[in-house]
């Protein structure tokens, strides 16, 4: 690349034309490089805007999340947080793109689920532990939904047909490799339930189809199904978390129907590997003063996520622990799915 | 007394659509619309910013506000956004909006006769027109349209996809042999990425970048903006028609308009419905309407080459999409396009909750919604209409500068899509694919019918397939399915037919 490659090759040609350059061009560097050290160590961090990158395209869940924590973390910062979209390949493209910038804390981005689980899918060799987390602000659960005219009531009856059908029913997902569809096949691996597997492009599509009744039930996000269950389109039979539902508080979970199953879809936000401890945590406290607001607790409501706060050691463990499962079970599921 | 319920409810009723009313005819609502008319106007004329860019970046600017004023801002978007993008597909053959690519077929021919500013108004009219007839269908019909869409399954979305693509021959004007075979290489361009069943990556060369497969709006610039342009670039010494920058009448005469209103009626029931379903918006409804009204037409040449029917048609249907994917969104709470399901988002941040609840317990906000897309259709009118001449004068710009503006705002563009580079480089490879394609004589409308309907029909035929097992035969129990089957088979046929006919006519 041209912009980096000119200020180190340029004085090494003026070093053959005029020592009389050389000379000027060595104090240059060095205030160019003690100014540099300044701003690394003592400058006040952050100075300019900071960009923040999120994986999927405009109106989904990741860049609302992304919008309303960015809007809401800039006051306490003092600086605009510009949020810019690279959708593609479940993710992976953002974060190699934000793991190659440099670690200056002006270019963060969103990691969801998906950061522990690209690298297993072969879409790119990054996981957590090669970037700096910051934080994580929210969890969705997966729900396990049906058609609200089915002859499925209880998930018993649902799971009772589903061993006994064995592919006989249809079950929607938003795209083999998404983290609704490994749910499915974590219900098949821990229930011994089997499925014809109908894959879309998305939830919305998925949960269409069974809302159409093309399809017999769908896992989506809780908060994806919430608005359909309460118009009485889908029914909703049960939550794979090990706790309620604050949205459907009646669902059972499916820890309660001994069934220890469900990988939820989380939100959080990270910058490339190897920045400064004080940046990243000064980011944090932004973050955590967002996360404190009205604001975000009603759009969390409102899109069924749980509100939930890792710091940076924290959200450290808990996704090098889910990449360490995506890494253990994604070539399991494959085989069992078939795909 | 059934009598005096009946009175009851009616009068309930007229005090609903009166609360409605009240509560969007207040300056500030009505502001932000024109706000948002304005602000979508700017995102639908620049090619590669698109409605659903404009809506989804300004949504959390409509936390702050009331639920009137936010929702009247991006419905304006919305609404602005969609007629905008005729504007450089009539100028200057670039669409907008993936949505305006069949406005470019009659808008910029008639550019080039001379005609731009009736071209442009028009655009303006029919637009309106189109939308208005949409929320009329919205205000009376919406519970039957959305049970038409829900009635859409695999098999179904695989039979419209079919039939657009038969449509192929129909858009390729007299090359269809070069046109059929733009149309397959569009089909195989839509293979490249993930398989849409099994997401297995295919052609995409061990690059992640094309994952996702080649995008559409990229190859849409390139073909069409960047094409025109080194042609013209090659034809200069030729003729110079682009100096000949007339901009003519706006307002179309007396039995112009007249001719027009047919099809600019078919055009808005074709959107409306198309709208409805869906994952199926303006692109594919203004290309269904625009060939129909060339079949309804007696005089089927002049479509492609200025026909004033083929643009009323197709901009009539563009905007009448919005109507049907409003449709759907209010009274399933599914979203009927991508920009619905942004809407959707913005709703329930102030707790209201698109679908059937909303109809019956908030029905003076769905009365709101219908005003403000009422209004919202008359305001891009008024500004489509005032705007036509001053916007026109691009055409007055030295064709170097016009040249370099059209390369630079395509580059950006292609670029803001995704953010990606390498949407930059599909777009200078589609450019000089499109330069080429036009030195051949090949059309260009089939490729891009391939490369956007290809995965619709791809992904559904074989959701079709897993749903019936494996049974080929079984998919042809579906009713709407045998429609479109029989729809296409005639598409296909009907030149053949009438020449038989025209040809045992002239001696009975």
């Amino acid at each position: 690349m041209p912009e980096t490659g000119a200020s180190e090759g340029d004085p090494l040609r003026y070093n053959h034309a005029s020592p009389v350059v050389v000379a000027r061009l060595r104090w240059i560097l060095a205030a160019c490089a003690l100014l540099a050290a300044c701003g690394g160590a003592e400058g006040p961090y952050p100075a300019k805007e900071i960009r923040l990158i999120v994986q999927a395209a405009p109106g989904g869940t990741s860049d609302t999340v992304s919008r309303v924590m960015g809007s809401l973390a800039e006051s306490r910062l003092g600086v605009p947080i510009v949020c810019e979209n690279k959708p593609g390949a479940s993710g992976a493209l953002a974060f190699s793109y934000v793991a190659r910038r440099p670690a200056d804390g002006y270019t963060i981005g969103h990691a969801p689920v998906e950061i522990a689980i690209v690298r297993s899918l072969g879409y790119a060799d990054l996981g957590p532990s090669d970037v700096s987390l910051i934080c994580m602000v929210s969890k969705t659960a997966p729900a396990l939904v049906v058609s609200a005219s089915s002859p499925w009531r209880t998930f018993e009856e649902f799971l009772e047909a589903a061993v006994r059908e064995r592919g006989g029913i249809v079950m929607a997902n938003s795209g083999i490799g998404s983290i609704w569809h490994f749910n499915i096949l974590l219900m098949e691996q821990g229930t011994g339930a089997r499925f014809t597997h109908l894959p879309y492009g998305g939830s919305t599509p998925a949960l269409v189809s069974v809302i159409g009744e093309h399809s017999d039930a769908a896992v989506a996000g809780v908060g994806e199904v919430v608005s359909h269950v309460q118009a009485g389109k889908l029914r909703a039979l049960a939550v794979f978390d090990a706790a309620r539902s604050g949205v459907l508080p009646d669902v059972p979970t499916s820890h309660e129907l001994g069934f220890p199953i469900g990988a939820p879809a989380w939100s959080g936000f990270f910058g490339p590997g190897g920045m400064q401890e004080n940046q990243v945590e000064l980011l944090a406290g932004a973050f955590e003063a967002a996360f404190g607001t009205e604001e975000w607790a009603k759009l969390c409501r409102e899109r069924g996520m749980e509100a939930l706060f890792l710091d940076k050691d924290g959200f450290a463990e808990f996704a090098n622990q889910q990449q360490r499962f995506f890494e253990r079970e994604i070539p399991k599921l494959l085989r069992l799915g078939g795909a | 007394m059934p009598g005096s319920d009946f009175r009851s409810e009616v009068r309930a009723l007229i005090a609903e659509i009166l609360a409605g009313l009240a509560a969007i005819l207040d300056w500030q609502v009505l502001g932000f619309l024109a706000v948002g008319v304005s602000l979508g106007a700017v995102f639908g004329s620049l090619p590669g910013l698109t409605a659903t860019m404009g809506v989804a970046v300004l949504t959390p600017l409509t936390f702050w506000v009331s639920a009137e004023q936010g929702l009247a801002m991006l419905l304006g978007i919305y609404c602005g956004a969609i007629p905008a993008g005729g504007i450089p597909a009539i100028l200057i053959n670039v669409p907008g909006t993936p949505a305006s690519i069949a406005t470019t077929w009659d808008g910029y021919a008639l550019t080039r006769k001379g005609s731009a500013g009736l071209a442009l108004g028009v655009n303006a009219i029919a637009s309106a027109v189109g939308q208005l007839t949409s929320i009329m269908f919205l205000a009376f019909l919406a519970f039957p349209i959305a049970r038409f869409a829900l009635q859409f399954g695999p098999a179904e979305y695989f039979g419209l996809a079919l039939l657009g693509i038969s449509l192929m021959a129909g858009v390729s004007g007299r090359h269809v042999i070069k046109g059929m075979l733009a149309g397959m290489l569009g089909l195989a361009l839509a293979l490249v990425g993930l398989d849409p069943m099994t997401a297995y990556p295919r052609y995409t060369f061990g690059m992640s970048e094309f994952l996702d497969g080649i995008s559409f709006v990229p190859v849409m610039i390139g073909l069409f903006g960047l094409g025109e342009v080194l042609i013209q670039i090659s034809e200069r010494h030729k003729a110079r028609k682009s100096a000949s920058a007339e901009i003519g009448r706006i307002l179309p005469s007396a039995p112009e308009a007249r001719t027009m209103a047919g099809a600019t009626f078919s055009g808005a029931t074709v959107g409306t419905m198309v709208g409805a379903i869906p994952a199926a918006g303006g692109d594919i409804g203004s290309v269904i309407a625009w060939e129909q009204a060339r079949r309804a037409s007696k005089d089927k040449d002049s479509f492609g080459k200025g026909s004033l029917r083929g643009l009323a048609a197709s901009c009539s249907a563009c905007n009448a999409a919005i109507g049907g994917a409003m449709t759907t969104m209010l009274t399933l709470g599914i979203p009927g396009d991508a920009v619905s399901a942004i809407l959707i988002g913005a709703l329930l941040i102030h707790g209201i909750q698109p679908g059937p609840l909303l109809f019956a317990g908030n029905q003076s906000f769905v009365f709101s919604i219908v005003f403000l897309l009422v209004f919202a259709s008359l305001l891009i009118m008024a500004v489509g209409l005032l705007g036509a001449r001053p916007l026109a004068r691009i055409l007055n710009i030295p064709p170097p500068w016009l040249w370099t503006g059209i390369v630079l705002f395509g580059t950006v563009g292609a670029y803001a899509l995704n953010n990606a580079t390498v949407d930059v480089w599909a777009m200078y490879a589609a450019g000089l694919a499109g330069f080429l394609f036009r030195k051949a004589r090949i059309p260009l409308g089939p490729l891009v019918l391939g490369l956007i309907l290809g995965p619709m029909m791809e992904s559904n035929l074989r959701r079709a397939l897993i749903l019936s097992r494996g049974d080929w035969l079984g998919l042809l129990t579906r009713p709407i399915l045998l429609v479109f089957l029989a729809a296409t088979v005639l598409s296909l046929l009907w030149p053949l037919i009438r020449r038989k006919l025209a040809s045992t006519n002239p001696q009975p």
